[in-house]
């Protein structure tokens, strides 16, 4: 909320438009209501002819003409603002989504990420370019009504006067009570989103299980909770109109009682003051009724700010970069003293990592699945924040390192690449920083063993790949990954089981294109296969978050007896 | 209308609603008519200086009239919301049913965040058909019928006058800025799933981005759609304040119009004086519920493209099959395949993916399906489970023929694991319970057991896809959720994958204990642990090279035993 008035204030120049234009707009309602009563009063009693009123009506549509033009002018800026302030919070929680780390990314379904980035921003429109230009409007052309009823006949604007400040009374008391019911409303919108999206995705195993129909009942109760929390809302906002119509329509009842009384039996009051107040009256609470609804989106714009807000202050920790330049294509010396990393209180942990690894070196972690392997990976790519101990690269504490620099040395092959949507030579292609020549993607391709495939397609290297890289197999995915990292030419390669999933001559292609990437290369590899693991020069032999043996497959073989049963069974049981 | 159709057949399940908006409607908009023109009435009347009770009756009149069409709108809002909302509800829940049937097939067209975008989107955008487009117009007319028809009363003049007032501002001016509305929604729409997409694939990425240091990239593409969203949402308000704004003036023109009119007739002694303040307050009165009507057009037009969207992902021909599927597999009786001859290419694909197949797999028998990746393992797979049609051929359970089998029959009588299984978020034991209902925790637990997964807790939670836990979790969580299934037709594909040997091993050990009796399907890439199989079939660029026991095919010394040499040597390290 304060956060709305912070951003309606940068745009001062644009509330002072909004402030002439209501005081503009407030005359011609005023001149519209004499206009109008002139007109009648000279027909009805005065007896004018007609061509004597043509003057009269010409200048009235003059009038009217303006009052519309004033109008949209007001809506105008009010939108033009409301741009203004939807980009700047887009822009604010995307520097927040991608300056966090990866953790961050992996809380909360994404799906209400995406409502939050894309309807919440959205609910802010109203407060800006229906709210303000009204709280505007009805703050000034009601007082200067209000002072031409003074002046023409106090006795209803006294009326007035007792009866307005119950409108904005009622409307406090109402408002308030929105504003949580509205946040409670956008926080039922984010979790329709979030089940519908995750429904979408696991529809196949849905299927499968018999579960669709069960999963269609969970969609339309989370769809009918959608409804009964928007109807609360709108109840509220639908009595809050309610009630002040119910007051406007006493109050104006009363002018005319008095100002009809006044002229029947005192006859103290001309038709032309009693008919002016019987316009100006309706126009002075339209004005707050106005308001009213205007109060009403306002709270809800208010309702998605807060959520905003809240979803700004919910910073993890973040990685923090420094300046210093890694040599490029230089590998370095990679050192972990006590380091640690664990996920939240009572969850995983990582703990007193200490080990070195120097340039070029063939490195292999292993250990049973959940022991911690993928953590470790992550830890040393920089893209979780250590919770213990430091990271130093080449005697630098990484934290010292500029991002980019660390970046453009690191290739990191995870179990589940992700592939964008394009075609394949773009997702290829992502991996590099400069623009890639269609040979160098060929070659890459080539290389990781991919080449023939993309070549059996129609489309070849133009064949779109969907989200998810949705049609190609998970083999073909780690290909194409693979495929990038042949384009950075890293120093670091860091693998996270680069085989999984791949067949025995795939994997035979890719031991060819490893081996020469490790010419050039540190390589870390989350390994499960024997042959990777003893070609590597050190093994690190991680068990329930601990490092419990490191050194090559001669040592573990004589040190570990964990190392020989892993072994042991690799090879099918086979005597070594 | 075309294109709603679907819409409106929602709708219309919600009739009591939609007669009861049109009432109310009707009656908040003749009353407050009512209201204005009996106060303009009775100020005039006051001029005169008539008897007081005549201006009684004339107060409580306005009085009676102001609480009814306070009261009927607050009606007209709730049962048109009401309304609304539970159609916005059966829309979703239609969408979902229409689009159930087309998965898996229809994943690889549509992205799912730009399914999210439509459903969630486009759905919100038909919220306005009922509110701004189906019904006002009908209340509209009602009301400007019934003034008109009081209104000729007094002055056929004025009435005319009013008449054509309703032709303008209702239908002329609504129609004349409509058509440019078009192109400017349509715009609008497009890039917001632009942005939409742009944003769930940011999120979803969010790694590999981070690694390949294309965040900032994606940061400005992102920018960039988000600057296009807000620039054509700027046009389209500004286009449509200003339709609003002249239908605002037009409909005052009208009132002006009506005034000089009505003056005139007075002056040449037509009209009594009397009603001319009455029918400047009726002119005013009723086109104040015209200025609504500016927007009708984009209204209009937004609801007919979000439907229109809706519709096109799930009624694509494309991805129609042709349901003649009638007959059910026995349920709980382990299957015997058969493949005849089967040939298969994915639609929109011309390489065949799998060229004449024919393999029979005995009730009760475990058979293992190896070959390179994309050799067709996992296509084999998917017929079985009747995920696309075939080209040639037939494929048998038990003698029936596929082509008649009903999908859920299949799939009723399997155990299916999944190279990549969805998880949901929610808890461990919420995932599990989809395989069958009335599990025990005590079941539930045993069976993580099984396939060690026993520190986690049955409420440990599951993040969105399962992201929180690893490749090898998700993999025996899987295998656990088909263990708890007790269908007695397994199909595995590369079911321990991402898990190491030593639990692979114990897993497969657990496995083979549970399914004595159950037919078997393992597709593998790995060569160990396949000595207990009772078949072995080899295949190789959709071909099937060679099939037998792992002993028959180890001295055959084909494919099969080259393969494994190639395992070996590279185990035991050259």
């Amino acid at each position: 909320m304060n956060k709305l008035k912070e951003m309606m204030m940068e745009q001062k120049s644009k509330l002072v438009l909004l402030i002439i234009l209501a005081i503009l707009s407030g005359l011609a309602i005023i001149g519209q209501g004499y206009l109008f009563v002139i007109i009648v009063d000279r027909i009805f009693l005065k007896g004018y002819s007609f061509t004597e009123i043509m003057p009269i009506a010409v200048g009235l549509l003059a009038v009217l003409l303006t009052r519309t033009l004033f109008n949209f002018l007001s809506g105008r800026t009010g939108i033009k603002m409301a741009s203004t302030v939807k980009g700047k919070l887009r822009k604010t929680l995307l520097n927040k989504f991608s300056n966090n780390p990866l953790q961050a990314s992996l809380e909360g379904q994404s799906g209400q990420k995406v409502s939050i980035m894309m309807d919440t921003v959205d609910e802010i429109d109203s407060y800006f370019s229906s709210y303000i230009p009204q709280v505007i409007q009805s703050s000034i052309i009601p007082i200067m009504l209000l002072a031409v009823i003074f002046m023409e006949h106090w006795t209803t604007g006294v009326i007035i006067l007792i009866t307005a400040p119950f409108i904005p009374i009622f409307m406090m008391i109402i408002g308030f009570n929105t504003k949580d019911k509205s946040e409670e409303q956008l926080d039922k919108m984010a979790a329709f989103s979030g089940t519908f999206l995750d429904t979408l995705q696991g529809l196949t195993t849905l299927k499968l299980f018999g579960r669709s129909e069960q999963q269609k009942e969970k969609i339309k109760k989370s769809s009918l909770d959608f409804r009964d929390a928007t109807m609360e809302v709108l109840k509220v906002a639908f009595s809050n109109s309610l009630a002040l119509e119910f007051i406007s329509m006493l109050s104006i009842g009363l002018v005319a009682l008095e100002v009809a009384i006044r002229m029947i039996i005192f006859q103290d009051v001309t038709f032309f003051t009693g008919f002016l107040m019987l316009i100006l009256a309706p126009e002075f609470y339209t004005k707050l009724k106005d308001l009213g609804s205007a109060f009403h989106t306002g709270r809800t714009s208010m309702g998605a700010a807060k959520k905003l807000e809240d979803e700004l202050a919910e910073m993890g920790q973040t990685i923090e970069w420094g300046e210093e330049e890694l040599p490029h294509q230089e590998a370095p010396v990679i050192e972990l003293n006590h380091a640690g990393f664990s996920y939240g209180s009572d969850t995983f942990s990582l703990k007193d990592i200490n080990l070195m690894i120097q340039p070029y070196e063939q490195v292999a972690i292993i250990g049973k699945t959940g022991s911690g392997k993928s953590t470790l990976l992550n830890m040393i790519a920089g893209l979780v924040a250590l919770t213990e101990g430091e990271l130093k690269i080449n005697g630098k504490l990484r934290p010292q390192l500029s991002e980019k620099s660390w970046f453009d040395n690191l290739s990191y092959i995870s179990q589940d690449p992700y592939l964008f949507s394009g075609t394949i030579a773009d997702n290829i292609a992502i991996g590099s920083k400069e623009r890639t020549s269609r040979e160098e993607i060929i070659n890459a391709a080539k290389k990781a063993g991919i080449a023939t495939l993309i070549d059996s397609l129609e489309k070849g290297y133009d064949t779109p790949i969907g989200e998810a890289g949705r049609g190609l197999s998970g083999g073909e995915k780690q290909r194409i990954a693979i495929a990038r990292a042949f384009l950075t030419r890293p120093s670091i390669i860091l693998f996270d089981e680069p085989t999984t999933g791949l067949d025995l001559q795939t994997e035979q292609i890719l031991q060819t294109s490893i081996k020469e990437l490790g010419k050039h290369s540190t390589i870390i590899t989350v390994a499960h296969r024997l042959h990777t693991i003893k070609n590597a020069d050190k093994i690190l032999l991680l068990d329930d978050g601990k490092l419990i043996a490191k050194g090559p497959h001669a040592d573990l073989l004589k040190t570990s007896e964990t190392y020989r049963n892993m072994v042991n069974v690799q090879q099918g049981g086979a005597a070594l | 209308m075309k294109g709603l159709r679907s819409v409106i057949l929602v709708l219309l399940k919600e009739k009591k609603d939609i007669v009861l908006s049109i009432i109310c409607g009707f009656i908040a908009g003749i009353t407050a008519i009512g209201l204005f023109s009996s106060s303009g009435y009775l100020i005039s009347q006051a001029a005169l200086v008539p008897p007081i009770y005549t201006l009684m009756v004339l107060v409580a009149v306005v009085k009676m009239l102001g609480i009814i069409s306070a009261l009927s709108r607050y009606g007209e809002r709730y049962y048109s919301h009401r309304g609304t909302f539970t159609m916005l509800s059966n829309l979703r829940v239609s969408f979902y049913e229409k689009l159930e049937p087309l998965a898996p097939t229809i994943f690889g067209k549509y992205r799912s965040g730009d399914l999210l975008s439509r459903i969630v989107g486009d759905v919100e955008t038909l919220q306005n058909y009922f509110l701004r487009v189906f019904y006002p117009p009908i209340v509209i007319v009602l009301v400007f019928l019934v003034t008109i028809f009081f209104t000729a009363f007094f002055s056929v003049e004025a009435a005319v006058i009013i008449f054509i007032g309703l032709l303008l501002t209702t239908f002329i001016v609504p129609a004349l800025f409509g058509l440019r509305q078009r192109k400017v929604d349509q715009k609008v729409r497009e890039r917001r799933g632009q942005l939409s997409t742009d944003v769930t694939e940011f999120l979803y990425g969010f790694r590999d981005l981070k690694i390949y240091q294309q965040v900032n990239n994606k940061e400005k593409d992102l920018l960039q759609s988000s600057n296009n969203y807000l620039e054509e949402q700027e046009r389209e308000s500004i286009h449509q304040l200003f339709s609003e704004s002249v239908n605002t003036f037009v409909s005052l023109f009208i009132s002006v119009t009506v005034l000089a009119v009505g003056a005139y007739l007075v002056t040449v002694g037509e009209l009594d004086g009397i009603f001319l303040a009455m029918l400047v307050m009726v002119s005013l009165t009723v086109f104040e519920n015209t200025t609504a009507m500016a927007a009708y057009p984009s209204h209009l037009q937004d609801s007919r493209q979000a439907a229109v969207r809706l519709d096109t992902v799930v009624n694509d021909e494309e991805y129609q099959q042709a349901q003649n599927n009638v007959e059910t597999i026995k349920q709980g009786i382990a299957p015997s395949i058969e493949f005849q001859h089967v040939n298969f290419s994915f639609p929109g694909e011309t390489r065949h993916t799998l060229k004449d197949i024919s393999f029979r797999l005995p009730a009760g028998t475990k058979t293992a399906i190896v070959g390179p990746s994309g050799s067709g393992k996992s296509t084999i797979m998917q017929l079985l489970l009747k995920m696309y049609d075939i080209n040639d051929g037939d494929i048998h359970y038990n003698h029936q023929s596929t082509s008649r089998l009903s999908q859920e029959s299949i799939w009723g009588n399997s155990n299916v694991v999944l190279q990549y299984n969805h998880f949901f978020y929610g808890t461990i034991k919420e995932n599990l319970e989809l395989a069958k209902d009335g599990l025990s925790n005590v079941e539930m637990e045993n069976v993580l057991r099984k396939v060690q997964l026993d520190h986690l807790t049955l409420d440990a939670q599951v993040l969105e896809k399962g992201e929180n836990l690893s490749g090898g979790e998700k993999q025996r969580l899987a295998i656990a959720r088909a263990m708890l299934r007790k269908a007695p037709f397994w199909l595995l594909d590369e079911p321990t994958s991402s898990v190491d040997a030593l639990t692979e091993s114990q897993l497969y050990e657990s496995l083979f204990n549970i399914a004595k009796e159950d037919t078997m399907i393992l597709i593998s890439h790995r060569l160990t642990g396949l000595e207990k199989m009772d078949q072995i079939i080899v295949i190789e660029q959709g071909l099937i090279v060679e099939s037998g026991t792992y002993e028959e095919l180890m001295n055959g010394k084909g494919y099969f035993y080259q393969m494994k040499e190639i395992e070996q040597s590279v185990f035991m390290g050259q």
